[in-house]
């Protein structure tokens, strides 16, 4: 549980990350979305149970800070968990470069989820596709950049707390 | 079977989790919504007064001498500023007294509460900005936001010491207004946001003898009507229209200030009460 704990910390951490990079690039109309991240390590470093509370509760800590229905999140990132922990074992998560995919491969499905949740309430929903394109391309760019070192982040947190992720898997 | 039943646990759990959220009753997600909310809050609050400071270590770089200048304008400022507030008062009178000659209802007071920006939130699906006071400003749910320019947005959360406020530019806020020079309401919506630029709004039910180009673009003006907003606050500037689907109406294009994206500050409404006749 300490170590579920200590996931959820450096999943908050994130949080403020995302929100100062876009307050930073908010006068580009460009905003970054980091889903991926959220859900997508987990499976890999905690049990089941651990990393689905830490990861549900970081979705609500993004719906209680983001214009939609409080629960969106949380519910959008438990189900991308709850998928990679059924078929981690047939994951490339041993490596870096197919650790970074599958948190691509999550972004893209989070955005997907949320971008057609939100289209209905644009007047004009298919003049935003340039926008949801632009932050899209941008997203993944930050994720592929940041992504080794948020895993290295949380695994030496998870180390840190003595909640070693290979063996409590197994 | 054992095996079975691990193997489906993910989904399992999920689907208990996924119903139990969906019968949990609205105050529990709403005290839930706001527990987050204000745990999470030092940590999007704490830089801004990283930023706050920053400038002020910037500002205490300047020269004397640059400081000697910049209070002499701001002297020259405050000057036209004291003869605007003297003819302001004289107009209120006025206004005030001819309101009382033609029984005229009266119109709603505010108090004008400045706060700094915390966090800008734009993406494609809401843009919201949240500022350094809450409850304990007295700031309430509603309260129209503006800024020197014109309408902001509105309060659509207040928690402890922050507020949330919906920009004009996010889908869901709609408003009444007038295109400057015409008497007939039009519906403002916002939602148009694109990368790299200002963001847009739309108009509906622009009356036909309407029309606004981009090189000759209409001032569009809150019109009062529905007492959030007070009147003749600027809006955009309305830049194209065009006959609606019905032919009864324009629909059309409204470009917001790019400087909205900028904002450190801003000045929320709050209701003072209804104004003694």
């Amino acid at each position: 549980m300490r170590g579920g704990f200590l996931f959820f910390l450096t999943l908050l951490l994130l949080l403020a990350l995302v929100a100062a990079a876009n307050h930073a690039l908010a006068h580009l109309h460009i905003y970054l979305f980091a889903g991926g991240l959220f859900a997508g390590t987990a499976a890999f470093l905690l049990p089941f149970g651990p990393g689905f509370a830490a990861v549900f509760a970081s979705g609500l800590a993004c719906d209680a800070n983001a214009g939609v229905p409080f629960g969106t999140h949380a519910l959008l990132f438990a189900s991308v968990h709850a998928i990679l922990f059924h078929f981690r074992d047939r994951l490339p998560h041993d490596l870096a470069a197919g650790r970074v995919l599958i948190c691509l491969a999550c972004n893209l499905a989070l955005f997907l989820a949320l971008t057609v949740q939100r289209a209905f309430l644009s007047p004009a929903p298919a003049s935003e596709g340039y926008r949801v394109a632009c932050d899209f391309v941008f997203s993944q760019v930050a994720i592929a950049v940041a992504g080794p070192w948020f895993y290295r982040l949380q695994r030496r947190a998870l180390a840190l707390a003595r909640a070693e992720p290979a063996q409590s898997l197994l | 079977m054992q095996n079975r039943f691990d193997q489906a646990r993910p989904f399992f759990t999920l689907g208990v989790v996924a119903v139990a959220w969906l019968v949990l009753p609205v105050f529990a997600k709403a005290f839930l919504r706001a527990s987050f909310f204000e745990f999470t809050a030092p940590a999007l609050v704490a830089p801004s007064y990283i930023r706050d400071l920053q400038e002020y270590w910037s500002l205490r770089l300047h020269t004397r001498t640059g400081l000697i200048e910049a209070g002499r304008d701001l002297a020259r400022v405050n000057a036209s500023y004291a003869l605007s507030i003297q003819q302001n008062a004289e107009l209120q009178a006025e206004v005030a007294r001819l309101e009382g000659m033609l029984r005229m209802p009266a119109r709603p007071q505010f108090r004008v509460e400045p706060a700094r920006v915390v966090q800008r939130d734009f993406s494609a699906w809401w843009q919201r900005l949240v500022i350094r006071k809450g409850r304990d400003a007295g700031i309430e749910v509603g309260a129209p936001v503006v800024w020197a320019e014109g309408v902001v947005g509105r309060v659509s959360e207040v928690r402890a010491y922050t507020s949330v406020v919906e920009l004009i530019s996010n889908p869901g806020v709609r408003l009444a207004a007038l295109v400057e020079g015409d008497p007939q309401p039009v519906s403002f919506q916002g939602g148009v946001n694109p990368a790299f630029g200002p963001a847009r709004g739309t108009v509906e039910f622009v009356p036909l003898d309407v029309f606004a180009y981009p090189e000759t673009p209409r001032k569009l003006v809150t019109s009062g009507l529905g007492g959030v907003f007070p009147a003749g606050l600027a809006i955009g500037k309305l830049v194209r229209v065009s006959p609606s689907s019905d032919g009864l109406f324009k629909t059309g294009e409204v470009q917001l200030d790019p400087r909205l994206s900028d904002l450190t500050e801003v000045s929320v409404l709050v209701p003072a009460g209804p104004a003694v006749p």
